[in-house]
């Protein structure tokens, strides 16, 4: 017995074995757990920084008031309210102030003034005081409809002309045309009148083959080919001719001068009704405009086209273009002179402008609200720096658009100002490292640390929940024990002793 | 500061790539030749003179881009990529095959190297800005002509100092001019380039010589390349657009004769002149002996090339030329006639030796055909993935260690992951005589995520380029014209891709036996366990064992075990 005491010690007396020791060793291994979560949560989550949201959401209840002063004659004091009331519900952005009782000749903004009939000079409208509807028409003249055939703004667009021959191996070929002094008499008075509002890049190509992709209407035995209104939607044979530019992602505007075959000629419009129509060129909204030219039958093999022969052409390119970047038509009543040479007057820049700053103003308000709301609906949406801060510039553009408009701001500094805006929001709408995370889902990483986690949390959870239920059980025998020390003076340890020896 | 605004605003108008009224010149030729072997070259070549522009001067891309750019012949999509990244040249080859020198001889066009090509000339103050302008020219290539361009990226872009010469002319702005070049040979062109590649010619493929461009007949051709040439003279800029292919009327014709003809050799003939070329020519090159006919009745021979102008003629041109017999292979009699003289002063083999995954070794075997000795710059533009031992470099001329035949050795060496090896040496091929050069090469481990979507196939290398160095007592050195090794094929170690999620399973069921292991020893209760002596036993030697339980204390159950004792 007592050799076998020396042999043997009592493992509970060595300290690695005590109760409180392997209980420390238990919860050491909880503990890092515990602290090591937030690491874990930290390095595998994705990045979403947080958004200006609920500064989105209240900038987009403001709405953009610009200001308007217009100085009205006293010829036409009677019409004050009722200008008033259509102005404002043609147009709400507008913040129309009405002066009278003044000189309205020297009035630097707006003026109405009395004249023999309707006319437009610069930012005057003589209009005469007898004639009524003066508030419609100066509704439609500061806030007409936008035409939808206009195309979103942009800070810069290309003008892309191209002379396109249908087949120039049929006996008849164009080489070269006069486009730089085209350009300049017809397209720059409009893009320098428009400098403003947009930059401009010119390029012009001829191309020699340019097949159409279907069969024009033969007409009268062959003579005259027409082209019906379904035909001029596929008119563009956008697998053949090379049109479109790859070099920059500025929206283009194409203008084609498209000259038909030498055996297909002349290559007319149709109505609806299968009449020929009087004009020989039509548009394709937000796209550009065509012109079909019909040149005279052979002989001269090769032509060249001169200032004159584009004349008609380009004013119907000009046309084109105008009404592309959206710039307001005057209602047919009202006549126009002015002291330059142009056919802008600086009245219609004005609505245009204001249109344009209105226009990116709501779009930039949309996109905004887009970007967050997508971004709180997608938890896997990850939201880095450039997001955030593309976010918060275009915020803050429209922020001092809308502190500074009523006060000293320009047209030009506010079309800057929301043109920003809408280009920050969009970038931040279109960053493609928001679409990162959303093909890497969490089951995928659950699916890789299960087998790990697993098996290695049973025996951690197994001994916690053992180590718990022994711990439980201690204390009730102690306390059954103390109950019986209670009743029998404590003979507990007695036991054991005995058992031993 | 007004005279730099002055300059520079002289400058912006000078360097318009169009200037008013530029005059464009658009000129077409093929040339068709008959080879040793029976097969029949044909090299398009349709080149657009920009009469008087020169490239943009890259100190105005920090301007807006607001000048026109307005061209008649000349392809805009392409002048819209010269101007955004003022490129003052440009070379772009795609091609298919292994260009056999020994039997054809040189090429017309001199980029024949399989796979894609490309490399540019590009002036720049910083290193920066040429290679941010290299990366912007690539995607827009790449685009332009649905070819993964964008692949030819760091990793495969090198700058050759003596090679690639620029062809044309580079302007002097007081700018450094740097050369770009990178190519990849896994690239493999079809119609999706050709498409693309007939929509920059004025006429397409509707009217001239580009109607013959038939893709069916191109791409079964047994080599075939397009290619993109932009150099700058001082009377312009040039754009030249060229299609090369080998054909063989052998393997057309069942009659075992080599007759071709347009209608043969694409299936088309030439229909109608394309109206806006300046000149369309074509020129037959005639066998050097033997009885043959080429029809139609050529317009002009001079220098043993028939020459025809297909511009001012209304019919179909059909050109061809017919043999009365049968082809003869002129292998079967040389044990009994003296050999062909050689086409090409030198013929060059490469290979990649040994069997392992990670070490090889190069070897390259040059034969020189003269008498004369011969220069060659070699020039080797390796991937990363192999890598070089240039002290094991070795040099045999006819068996012979000659360490003296290689000279002028300049090696960038390669960044792993990053940059590729550029190595460029001068080799000296006494004549009549056989050269061996060898060097030992290192296979690298890919990452797991370098590797192509078909790892088993292996690695292109891209070919290795010589250039006959012609040197004379009076000139400055000049260049001879370039010769295109085959490919080389690498196979290196290869995981199989079907392992990382057996690796993470394997790895986590290990990981959690020794954690389980560990935490079952540290949390492990020892207890003493006390049997019962039996009665037939003596009761003084009681059997004392240590039992590990992973229970508390359960004597019952512990005492039921020694009763099986």
């Amino acid at each position: 017995m007592m050799d076998a005491e020396s042999r043997f010690r009592d493992p509970s007396s060595l300290f690695f074995q005590f109760d409180t020791v392997r209980r420390y060793i238990i919860a050491s291994y909880w503990v890092l757990i515990i602290l090591a979560l937030p690491l874990w949560w930290t390095t595998t989550s994705i990045e979403r920084l947080p958004l200006p949201t609920s500064e989105v959401y209240a900038q987009a209840q403001k709405r953009l008031e610009i200001p308007l002063a217009i100085c009205v004659d006293s010829a036409f004091s009677s019409q004050i309210t009722s200008l008033q009331r259509s102005i404002h519900d043609a147009a709400s952005y507008l913040d129309v102030q009405i002066h009278i009782g003044q000189d309205c000749s020297q009035f630097p903004g707006y003026a109405i003034l009395p004249g023999e009939q309707i006319l437009i000079e610069d930012r005057k409208l003589y209009y005469p005081p007898s004639a009524d509807n003066l508030a419609s028409t100066l509704a439609s003249l500061l806030a007409p409809k936008m035409d939808h055939r206009a195309a979103q703004y942009s800070p810069r667009f290309r003008l892309s002309f191209t002379l396109l021959n249908e087949d120039s191996s049929a006996g008849q070929v164009t080489t070269s045309w006069d486009i730089q002094q085209a350009i300049a008499r017809h397209i720059h008075p409009i893009t320098s009148a428009l400098g403003i509002l947009h930059n401009y890049t010119i390029e012009s190509q001829v191309q020699y083959h340019a097949l159409l992709a279907f069969e024009p209407r033969s007409l009268s035995n062959g003579t005259v080919f027409g082209l019906t209104p379904e035909d001029l939607t596929i008119f563009i044979n956008s697998a053949e001719w090379t049109l479109s530019s790859s070099s920059s992602n500025d929206p283009v505007f194409h203008f084609v001068l498209f000259i038909p075959s030498a055996r297909r000629r002349p290559l007319i419009i149709l109505n609806s009704d299968g009449t020929p129509s009087s004009s020989s060129a039509f548009l394709i909204p937000q796209w550009g405009g065509i012109v079909i030219l019909n040149l005279p039958p052979p002989p001269p093999t090769t032509l060249h086209l001169d200032l004159l022969d584009l004349q008609s052409s380009f004013s119907s390119f000009s046309r084109q273009l105008l009404t592309l970047l959206g710039f307001p038509r005057l209602p047919p009543s009202i006549s126009y002179s002015s002291s330059h040479n142009t056919s802008l007057s600086s009245w219609q820049i004005d609505t245009l402008l204001r249109q344009r700053i209105h226009e990116n103003v709501i779009q930039s308000h949309d996109t905004l609200q887009s970007t967050v709301t997508l971004v709180s609906q997608i938890d896997g949406m990850p939201v880095d720096e450039q997001v955030q801060s593309q976010v918060q510039g275009s915020l803050s553009a429209l922020h001092e658009l809308f502190t500074y408009a009523s006060v000293n701001l320009t047209f030009d500094e506010m079309l800057a100002y929301s043109a920003q805006a809408l280009t920050l929001s969009s970038k931040a709408f279109f960053h493609p490292g928001m679409l990162a995370m959303l093909y890497f889902p969490a089951e995928h990483k659950y699916a890789v640390y299960t087998p790990l986690f697993a098996s290695a949390m049973i025996p951690l959870l197994a001994a916690a929940l053992r180590e718990i239920a022994a711990w439980r059980k201690e204390r009730r025998e102690a306390r059954a024990v103390g109950d019986v020390k209670e009743a029998t003076s404590g003979d507990g340890p007695k036991v054991d002793t005995e058992s031993v020896s | 500061m007004l005279r730099t605004s002055l300059f520079l605003i002289s400058l912006l108008l000078s360097s318009v790539f169009c200037l008013e009224n530029i005059n464009e010149e658009f000129e077409e030729h093929l040339s068709i030749k008959s080879l040793r072997d029976g097969r029949v070259t044909s090299s398009f070549s349709f080149t657009t003179l920009l009469r008087d522009a020169i490239p943009r001067d890259p100190r105005t891309l920090a301007f807006d881009d607001d000048i026109s750019q307005h061209y008649t012949l000349f392809p805009l999509s392409l002048g819209q990529i010269l101007r955004q990244y003022a490129i003052t040249e440009l070379h772009l080859t795609l091609n298919a095959g292994k260009w056999n020198y020994d039997t054809w001889g040189y090429p017309d066009e001199p980029d024949v190297g399989v796979g894609a090509e490309l490399r540019a000339w590009m002036a720049g103050d910083s290193i920066s800005s040429i290679d941010e302008r290299w990366q912007g020219v690539r995607n827009a290539l790449a685009g332009l002509f649905c070819a993964s361009l964008g692949s030819l990226d760091e990793q495969r872009t090198t700058s050759p100092r003596l090679s690639f010469p620029p062809e044309g002319a580079l302007p002097d702005w007081g700018l450094p001019h740097e050369l770009r070049h990178a190519s990849h040979a896994s690239e493999h062109v079809c119609t999706e380039n050709l498409t693309p590649f007939l929509k920059l010619l004025p006429c397409k493929s509707l009217s001239g010589l580009a109607t013959l461009l038939n893709p069916h007949r191109i791409f079964d051709a047994d080599w075939h390349g397009i290619g993109l040439h932009v150099l700058w003279r001082p009377e312009g800029v040039e754009v030249r657009l060229n299609v090369q292919l080998v054909s063989d009327p052998l393997r057309i014709s069942a009659q075992g004769k080599q007759d071709w003809s347009f209608h043969s050799l694409f299936d088309r003939k030439v229909e109608k002149a394309c109206p806006v070329a300046s000149s369309t020519r074509v020129s037959v090159e005639l066998p050097n002996s033997g009885v043959y006919r080429v029809y139609p009745e050529p317009q002009e021979i001079k220098d043993g090339k028939a020459y025809y102008n297909l511009k001012n003629n209304n019919e179909a041109w059909n050109i061809g030329t017919m043999w009365p017999t049968d082809f003869e292979y002129r292998i079967c009699h040389a044990a009994l006639s003296p050999p062909d003289p050689a086409l090409v002063p030198f013929s060059v083999t490469r290979n990649l030796l040994g069997p392992t995954q990670d070490r090889g070794e190069l070897s390259i075997v040059l034969t020189n055909n003269q008498q004369d000795t011969l220069q060659l710059l070699y020039l080797e533009t390796m991937p990363w993935i192999v890598q070089f031992y240039l002290h094991t470099i070795r040099v045999h001329s006819d068996n012979v260690p000659r360490d003296d035949l290689v000279s002028n050795i300049s090696y960038v060496l390669p960044v792993p992951h990053a940059r590729p090896a550029t190595f460029e040496s001068v080799l000296t091929l006494p004549g009549r005589s056989t050269l061996t050069f060898s060097m030992d090469v290192a296979k690298a481990f890919l990452r797991y995520t370098e590797h192509p979507p078909d790892a088993q196939r292996g690695w292109d290398l891209p070919p290795a380029i010589f250039t006959p160095l012609n040197q004379s007592l009076n000139e400055p050195m000049s260049l001879g014209s370039r010769v295109y090794t085959p490919s080389l094929l690498v196979d290196l170690a290869t995981p199989d891709f079907s392992m990382p999620y057996n690796v993470i399973i394997f790895t986590c069921s290990v990981m959690a036996f020794i954690f389980g292991s560990v935490f079952n020893v540290l949390t492990r209760k020892f207890i003493v366990v006390r049997l019962d002596p039996p009665r037939n036993q003596s009761a003084s030697r009681a059997e004392k064992r240590l039992e590990n339980t992973d229970s508390d204390t359960s004597n019952e159950l512990n005492t039921s075990k020694s009763g099986v004792h």
